[in-house]
C-alpha cells in the first residue's frame, strides 16, 4: 500500500500545479485581450503618419533626413533586447535571446562595437549568466508599455543617432503577425530605412491636392521622428502582445499535460489499489484455509 | 449643414471621432480654424489648445502637444503625441514643472530648443489651466 499512498501525494501535487497553470492561463488570456487592444488602438496612429508620408511623397520631395541616412561605415551600434519580466512563457524569451546571441557573435565579427541595452528581467539574468556586459538594463516595461517611458528612450536614440555617436539600432523583439503566428526578429531601425509602412491604401489619396503649411520639407523633418518613434513604440507593443499570447499557450500545454498525468496516475492508483485488496482477499482466505 | 468629422489620435489611443461644427487649433505660427469645405492641408502643430464646437452650440478644449494635422473632404485628422482635456489639466502639477523648466539651463542648442519647448509647454498649460 505504500505506492498506493506515494501516487496520492503525486496525484494531489499534480492538481495543484494543474490549478496554477489554468490560472495562469486565464490571466495571461485577459492580458492579452488588453495588449492586443492597446495595439490595435496604437495602429491607427501608425496608419496616418505613413499616410501622411504617403501623401508628402506625390509632393515630390528628396526624402533626406538624419534619422534617414546611412552612416559611411558602422563602428558602433546599439543592440535593444525586449524580454520579459516573467518566466512561465514558454520558448518566447529563448527565441529572442538565441537570436540576439546570434546577432552579437555577427557583429563582433565585423568589429562593430556593440551597447547592449536589455529590457526585461529574464533577458538580464541570461545576459549575464552569458557575461555579457550589459550597457543599460529596464524593468519597469510590463505588458502595457507606456508611450511616455518609450519615447524617452527612443528621443535618446534619436539624439545619439543625429550626433554620430552610434551608427546603427537594432531591436531584438517578438514581432507579432497574427495571434497564432509570432516570431522573434532583429531588426534594424535606424537609420530608418522605409518610412510608410505597407501603405495598401495609398490609391485612397490619390489625386488629392494639398496646401502645406509650413512647408513639406519642413513637414518630412518632424514627422520622420515621429515615425521612428512609433516605429519604436510598435516594437514593445508587440513584445508584449507576443508574451501573453506565448504564456497563454504554454500554460495551455501545461494545465492539458497536467491532466493527463493526474488521469494516467489516477489509472496507476486505482491499479495498486485493487492489487492490494486482492494481495488482502488472498491472504485472509489463505489464512482461513489453513485454520479449517 | 455639412459638418466635419474630427479624429484625434494619439500614438497610444484615438480619443475620439466624432461630428463637428468647426475646429480651432494651433498651427507652428500661430492659431488656425477650420469650417466645412476647408480645401485638403496638412500641417504641423505647434503646442496650445485645440477647440472645437459641435452641431448644437457645445464647446470642448483639449491641449495639444505638437504634432500633425491632416484635412481631407470632411475629415480632419489631428495626431500628436499627447493630448489632454483642459478642464482635465492638473494646475498645480503644471506650475511646478513650469517653475522647475525655467529655473533649468541648458547648454548646446539642442538641448536649449528641448528646453524652450519644455518651457513653452508648461507656460501654455499652466495659462489654459488658470484661464478656465
Amino acid at each position: 500500500m505504500a505506492n498506493a499512498r506515494l501516487l496520492v501525494k503525486r496525484l494531489k501535487s499534480v492538481r495543484n500545479i494543474r490549478k496554477i497553470t489554468r490560472t495562469m492561463e486565464l490571466i495571461a488570456t485577459s492580458r492579452f485581450k488588453r495588449a492586443m487592444d492597446r495595439a490595435t488602438e496604437a495602429a491607427e496612429y501608425t496608419k496616418k503618419i505613413s499616410e501622411i508620408v504617403g501623401d508628402l511623397g506625390k509632393a515630390e520631395l528628396t526624402f533626406s533626413h538624419p534619422l534617414l541616412q546611412e552612416p559611411g561605415e558602422t563602428k558602433r551600434s546599439v543592440l535593444l533586447v525586449l524580454t520579459s519580466n516573467r518566466g512561465l512563457c514558454g520558448g518566447y524569451n529563448g527565441a529572442v535571446l538565441r537570436n540576439t546571441l546570434r546577432h552579437l557573435q555577427e557583429l563582433r565579427e565585423n568589429d562593430v562595437a556593440v551597447q547592449i541595452e536589455v529590457s526585461g528581467k529574464r533577458g538580464i539574468k541570461f545576459l549575464n549568466f552569458q557575461n555579457i556586459d550589459l550597457d543599460r538594463t529596464y524593468t519597469h516595461f510590463e505588458d502595457s508599455p507606456a508611450w511616455a517611458e518609450v519615447d524617452e528612450l527612443a528621443g535618446r536614440y534619436a539624439a545619439d543617432f543625429i550626433a554620430g555617436r552610434i551608427d546603427r539600432l537594432d531591436v531584438s523583439y517578438t514581432s507579432f503577425q497574427s495571434i497564432s503566428r509570432q516570431t522573434a526578429v532583429v531588426e534594424t531601425i535606424l537609420p530608418l530605412s522605409r518610412l510608410a509602412a505597407d501603405s495598401d491604401d495609398s490609391d485612397s489619396t490619390v489625386g488629392v491636392d494639398y496646401e502645406f503649411q509650413p512647408s513639406p520639407q519642413e513637414i518630412l523633418e518632424e514627422i520622420v521622428p515621429a515615425a521612428f518613434r512609433a516605429r519604436m513604440f510598435k516594437c514593445f507593443l508587440d513584445a508584449a502582445v507576443s508574451e501573453q499570447i506565448a504564456r497563454m499557450v504554454a500554460m495551455k500545454g501545461a494545465t492539458e499535460n497536467a491532466d493527463e498525468m493526474a488521469a494516467d496516475l489516477r489509472q496507476q492508483y486505482n491499479r495498486a489499489r485493487q492489487s492490494g485488496i486482492t494481495s488482502e482477499l488472498a491472504e485472509i482466505i489463505g489464512g482461513a484455509a489453513a485454520l479449517e | 449643414m455639412a459638418e466635419l468629422n474630427l479624429v484625434l489620435v494619439t500614438p497610444e489611443k484615438t480619443l475620439f471621432d466624432r461630428p463637428v461644427a468647426s475646429v480651432q487649433l494651433p498651427l507652428f505660427d500661430g492659431s488656425a480654424g477650420f469650417y466645412p469645405g476647408r480645401a485638403p492641408l496638412i500641417g504641423r502643430l505647434g503646442i496650445g489648445r485645440l477647440r472645437f464646437t459641435t452641431a448644437d452650440g457645445n464647446e470642448e478644449a483639449w491641449f495639444v502637444d505638437g504634432g500633425f494635422v491632416q484635412v481631407r473632404g470632411p475629415q480632419v485628422c489631428v495626431l500628436t503625441s499627447h493630448a489632454v482635456l483642459v478642464s482635465e489639466i492638473d494646475l498645480q502639477k503644471a506650475q511646478e514643472e513650469l517653475e522647475a523648466a525655467t529655473k533649468e539651463t541648458a547648454v548646446g542648442q539642442e538641448a536649449q530648443e528641448a528646453l524652450a519647448r519644455r518651457q513653452e509647454r508648461a507656460r501654455k498649460l499652466v495659462s489654459l489651466a488658470a484661464a478656465r
